[in-house]
């Protein structure tokens, strides 16, 4: 009898859980959710007084409507997104990689400094550097051009990336490197073919956190950027908010088609990560 | 003699590895923090062709006796705090709620960060949709079926209605980065606490009070000291959703690049840098003690 309560509060307590989480579940991606089916829904649909959950009618024109270059520019201003993210992602990685086995490997003097030093800039906001980042910027001659974007965002990324590596490099003895030294490999060597394989996963959740802070940077891009050929996504899309009727179902798509590719890329990246200790160090 | 020597050529290699990063940063964080400070000393538009005027310290009196510099102030320290705090407790329940084996287990806590890492903008085209007014999913749930509003409110051009809206939105997009960091820390906590307090009579709350807080402290204080100042200068997040909510951010960045004045929008960086910098010399202390410094 005691048992069958047992079991009986258990299942009751099973249940309340699974609710608990789909309520979760259903609270984060409602708002995916609600994107996915106005792209989907017919225009008129999609300013009908009453709501409807799916869609009456499925269409996938604001899709093509998306994709029209006549129309609207999504696949230019995907491009020069594009660009901006791989280059500074890759600079971000590459860089990083240098500097964290530097902090973490070498022994030097200052060594305590430039490492407080990478904390403390990691803290500062961007938003502070508005004013002279774009005098100067624009004094080197960069402005409207997609380099004072990448570099921009190389720098925005890099004390971040440094600090996640590091703990990744921390994790690797040194008696590897001492046997690759005795095999005649050198320092270069070591990082290219001891470190790097050895902190893949790391590596990767460096370069998606860089190609996300840069896919998704509107800051920047509304200061350096001036002319729509130039545009990234995050700006280009708030020129869709000027039209003077909103044309929901494309401004879903849009929106939708914008985040995926960081979508992909933490799902992707998921898999091969198995929950590094700066995971959630992420700045955002 | 020999270890000398290898310590030298460490610190060349060191020093080579390091450049291209520390160059970076010098050039663009460091070097235009010191240009702020001057510009702050002038009167600057974004016109090159302008030469700029030297003024002393009009632009800091100017600031510091605007009535809007203060409400600024007043809405962005709440804000901040309405934010942080909610979006970490949220974050802590989700973690405990997550703590225990379950089917799609993984699945869940993919799809649970996609807030967190999408676009800020795909996330307000959504969200203005949401609470449109005329025909949002959200006025037709609150106002046609539950009845909990005569009429649709005007969620983003109202005042205190679109702070509410942005502290929702900053709590839905951010709880997310404290849920990853406290999962993370709790599952390193030993369960047989859990059975020895159980053991004891302990209720939940006891539990959470005895065994969970003290294991996953050291992470709140992390969680919460950069959260606070990364949202204490947020921008686009509530730039993109209404123009109703003037935080910091958007009468920095309103101030140089609507208003055309380089020099007040230099010299309110570097009050919010003072503000910060102090920030961080008293969190490093208490940070770097975890192990992060």
């Amino acid at each position: 009898m005691a048992m069958a309560s047992s079991k009986k509060s258990k299942t009751t307590k099973k249940i309340f859980f699974y609710i608990g989480l789909l309520a979760v579940l259903g609270i984060t991606l409602f708002p995916f959710f609600v994107m996915l089916m106005t792209s989907l829904k017919s225009s008129a649909e999609a300013i009908s007084r009453t709501p409807t959950l799916l869609p009456q009618e499925w269409t996938l024109e604001h899709y093509r409507n998306v994709f029209d270059p006549v129309l609207f520019p999504f696949m230019m201003y995907f491009k020069n997104s594009f660009i901006v993210s791989l280059t500074a992602a890759a600079i971000s990685v590459l860089f990083s990689i240098f500097g964290a086995y530097a902090v973490s490997k070498l022994k030097f003097k200052g060594r305590a400094t430039i490492n407080s030093g990478f904390y403390t800039v990691y803290m500062f906001s961007g938003l502070l550097l508005i004013v002279p980042l774009f005098r100067i910027i624009s004094g080197l001659g960069l402005y409207n051009t997609l380099v004072a974007l990448i570099i921009t965002m190389v720098v925005q990324t890099l004390p971040a990336s440094i600090f996640m590596l590091k703990s990744y490099f921390d994790t690797i003895p040194d008696d590897l490197e001492e046997a690759a030294m005795i095999d005649g490999l050198n320092r270069i060597q070591i990082i290219f073919y001891i470190i790097i394989p050895l902190s893949i996963s790391g590596i990767i959740s460096v370069f998606v956190y860089a190609f996300m802070i840069a896919w998704n940077d509107f800051l920047f891009a509304s200061i350096f950027l001036s002319s729509s050929e130039k545009f990234t996504l995050p700006i280009g899309l708030t020129t869709l908010f000027s039209t003077p009727d909103y044309v929901w179902g494309q401004m879903m798509a849009a929106s939708l088609l914008t985040a995926l590719p960081v979508l992909i890329l933490y799902g992707l990246s998921e898999r091969f990560i198995k929950g590094g200790a700066t995971e959630g160090g992420v700045k955002g | 003699m020999k270890r000398k020597a290898k310590e030298r050529s460490n610190a060349k290699l060191a020093a080579a590895l390091l450049l291209p990063s520390v160059f970076l940063i010098l050039l663009l964080i460091i070097y235009p923090m010191l240009v702020n400070v001057r510009i702050s000393f002038f009167e600057q538009s974004i016109n090159p062709n302008i030469d700029p005027v030297f003024i002393g310290l009009e632009n800091y009196i100017s600031i510091l006796t605007d009535l809007a510099f203060w409400q600024s102030l007043g809405i962005t320290l709440l804000y901040t705090f309405l934010t942080v705090a909610g979006s970490t407790v949220l974050g802590l329940a989700i973690a405990i709620l997550f703590n225990r084996p379950f089917a799609f287990r993984k699945v869940s806590r993919s799809l649970i960060i996609a807030s967190y890492v999408a676009p800020t903008i795909s996330l307000v085209f959504a969200w203005k949709y949401m609470f449109n007014s005329g025909y949002g999913v959200i006025n037709y749930l609150t106002v046609d079926i539950f009845g909990l509003f005569e009429t649709a409110p005007l969620w983003f051009d109202e005042p205190v209605l679109s702070f509410v809206i942005v502290v929702i939105f900053a709590i839905w997009r951010y709880f997310p980065y404290a849920f990853i960091s406290f999962l993370a820390i709790l599952q390193t906590v030993d369960r047989t606490l859990y059975e020895a307090a159980e053991i004891d009579g302990a209720s939940a709350w006891d539990k959470f009070k005895v065994v969970t807080l003290p294991a996953i402290m050291p992470v709140l204080i992390i969680v919460a000291t950069l959260r606070t100042i990364w949202t204490f200068y947020i921008f686009e997040d509530v730039y993109l959703l209404t123009n109703q909510v003037p935080v910091l951010g958007i009468y920095l960045y309103e101030t140089a690049f609507a208003f055309n004045d380089l020099g007040k929008a230099a010299a309110i960086s570097v009050i919010l840098f003072v503000v910060l910098f102090s920030v961080i010399i008293i969190s490093r202390k208490r940070v770097s003690l975890n192990g992060n410094g």
